[in-house]
């Protein structure tokens, strides 16, 4: 009749692309009983669903039935999600599932994905209201079964992170018809303020949809929101996650991740303490060195020079220095005296940059003695103060009547002036 | 250990006595202080180092479990665990919910 016709397998390509390519058969959800099934050796599990008047093949691959939580039997109701796939080999179009789900479980979902958009609206799972968790907590809350392996992961997790510290358990049942009380319950309870809890940490280890459905109940929900203390969603989950997380401040993909997240590890605290101080201390040293070394290149430069002018800086400058110095060392004595047992040997190894510093220290203050202007004045100079106690350096900086102090190495003299001579007076008074 | 907490000053945190560390730790390394400025600094910091010190060893290792006392009210009571396996001790300890 016709030129024209199709090959088998053209024909089977151009259905294959017509089904595959439609959007409408990929991704869908399908209601049905389950058939046939065969769980086989390679891991695949194959089976037909089926209804009234209908059946389709269908294929769950390895990677895909992997996540699977419950066991497919035959009968079952379920609802199936996947894409229609053509297998040109034979002819056959078949379900290629990658979830499956118990049928009773579809209204489940369906109730949260109605209540996730409801507090969705109310703001409940805004990421601006998210707090930090503290640094460091003095007290974690768990809210879950003092029973199941949840509540044994954290505590084994939090003490072997940080042995000293504090927990308080609100036990709560976490499956069945009162779970969502409990949890809800457990989590007021410990927002308690004359519990001083810091974190909180509240959910369980993995199970079925269904197990999990406490954390989707919209009283948990809104504890969750609701908890004064910032709290971290902990449920075991693999594919979806429950509606407690989004509206918890931190979410965690177990128990155990969750204590990793509430309780620092202790070691690595004390550490960045240690590492701040040691770089203060090295600092402290730095400073102290150049300080030391400016003060003797000053001591024997400039003093050999003009000693008497610049005694009063020296003296004040090695008071300083002393005071400092001493201040630093009652410091440490009172910090090692004090038990300071993370910081080990510190004070040992500070007071020893301080002995090494007092050292020359001791050395300067001895060269600066030499220079002393008592032993100058001890062969017969004295130094003359106005009553600023300025030094007076010229017979022009005093005028009649001034009353100057004449410091001698052993007192003072209160003197007043009677005249004034200009002009080089040495000898000439003398002699007189 | 500290009894000066005043009304009139926040009470001093692990993070924020850390950061005043850290910022001390800076204002020494840029050397700009004079001796007695760095001392005074260097023994603020020395102090921040203990304060945090003593906050790590603030908490005393305590697990406890709340329980039920009476129609309404809510009880503490200590239990003890496992360190390395996180397990509780006493079976009776296991019991119940606040419910």
């Amino acid at each position: 009749m016709s030129d024209h016709f199709y090959t088998v397998t053209e024909l089977t390509r151009e259905i294959k692309a017509a089904i595959e390519g439609n959007e409408s058969f990929s991704g869908i959800w399908v209601k049905g009983e389950v058939y046939n099934l065969t769980y086989h050796s390679s891991g695949h599990i194959y089976f037909t669903l089926k209804d009234d008047n209908a059946l389709i093949a269908a294929t769950f691959f390895k990677n895909a039935n992997r996540r699977l939580n419950f066991k497919l039997e035959e009968g079952m109701k379920v609802l199936a999600m996947g894409s229609v796939t053509l297998y040109e080999k034979r002819g056959a179009y078949q379900l290629n599932v990658s979830q499956v789900r118990p049928e009773g479980i579809g209204e489940l979902q369906k109730r949260i994905e109605q209540l996730k958009k409801k507090l969705e609206a109310e703001g409940i799972f805004d990421p601006a209201r998210k707090r930090p968790l503290p640094l460091l907590p003095r007290k974690i809350g768990i809210v879950t079964s003092p029973t199941g392996a949840a509540v044994r992961d954290i505590l084994k997790v939090a003490l072997r992170r940080y042995p000293n510290i504090e927990i308080l358990l609100a036990p709560a049942k976490v499956q069945g018809d009162d779970a969502a009380r409990a949890i809800a319950l457990g989590i007021m309870e410990l927002n308690r303020p004359e519990y001083g809890v810091d974190v909180i940490i509240a959910g369980r280890g993995g199970g079925s949809f269904e197990d999990l459905m406490p954390f989707n109940e919209e009283i948990v929900v809104r504890a969750f929101y609701n908890s004064r203390v910032p709290i971290i969603s902990a449920v075991g989950h693999q594919i979806d996650h429950p509606l407690c997380d989004d509206a918890a401040d931190h979410a965690a993909p177990t128990p155990s991740a969750a204590a990793e997240m509430a309780v620092p590890v202790k070691s690595e605290l004390t550490g960045e303490i240690n590492y701040h101080f040691m770089r203060a201390e090295k600092a402290l040293e730095g400073i102290i060195r150049h300080a030391s070394t400016r003060f003797e290149s000053v001591t024997s430069r400039r003093v050999l020079r003009q000693p008497l002018e610049i005694v009063n800086q020296y003296e004040m400058l090695l008071t300083d220095m002393e005071r400092s110095i001493s201040d630093a060392m009652r410091s440490i004595i009172a910090v090692s005296r004090e038990r300071m047992i993370s910081i080990p040997d510190l004070p040992v190894r500070l007071a020893r940059i301080m002995d090494r510093k007092s050292h020359r220290f001791a050395a300067a203050v001895q060269a600066l003695d030499q220079l002393s202007p008592l032993s100058i004045m001890k062969r017969g100079y004295a130094i003359a103060l106005d009553s600023d106690r300025n030094i007076i350096r010229s017979a022009g900086q005093a005028s009649e009547g001034d009353v100057l102090d004449l410091l001698m190495h052993d007192g003072s003299l209160a003197c007043t002036v009677n005249s004034i001579k200009q002009g080089a007076g040495f000898g000439k008074e003398e002699k007189r | 250990m500290e009894k000066k907490k005043k009304d009139n000053q926040p009470a001093m945190t692990f993070e924020k006595a850390l950061e005043k560390l850290e910022e001390i730790v800076g204002r020494l390394e840029d050397g700009d202080l004079g001796l007695e400025q760095a001392i005074s600094e260097f023994e603020k910091g020395m102090k921040l180092a203990r304060f945090c010190h003593d906050k790590l060893e603030e908490a005393e290792r305590k697990i406890e479990i709340l329980q039920k006392g009476g129609e309404t009210s809510v009880e503490k009571k200590e239990i003890s665990v496992k360190k390395d396996t996180g397990e509780i001790d006493d079976e009776d300890d296991l019991q119940g919910s606040l419910l």
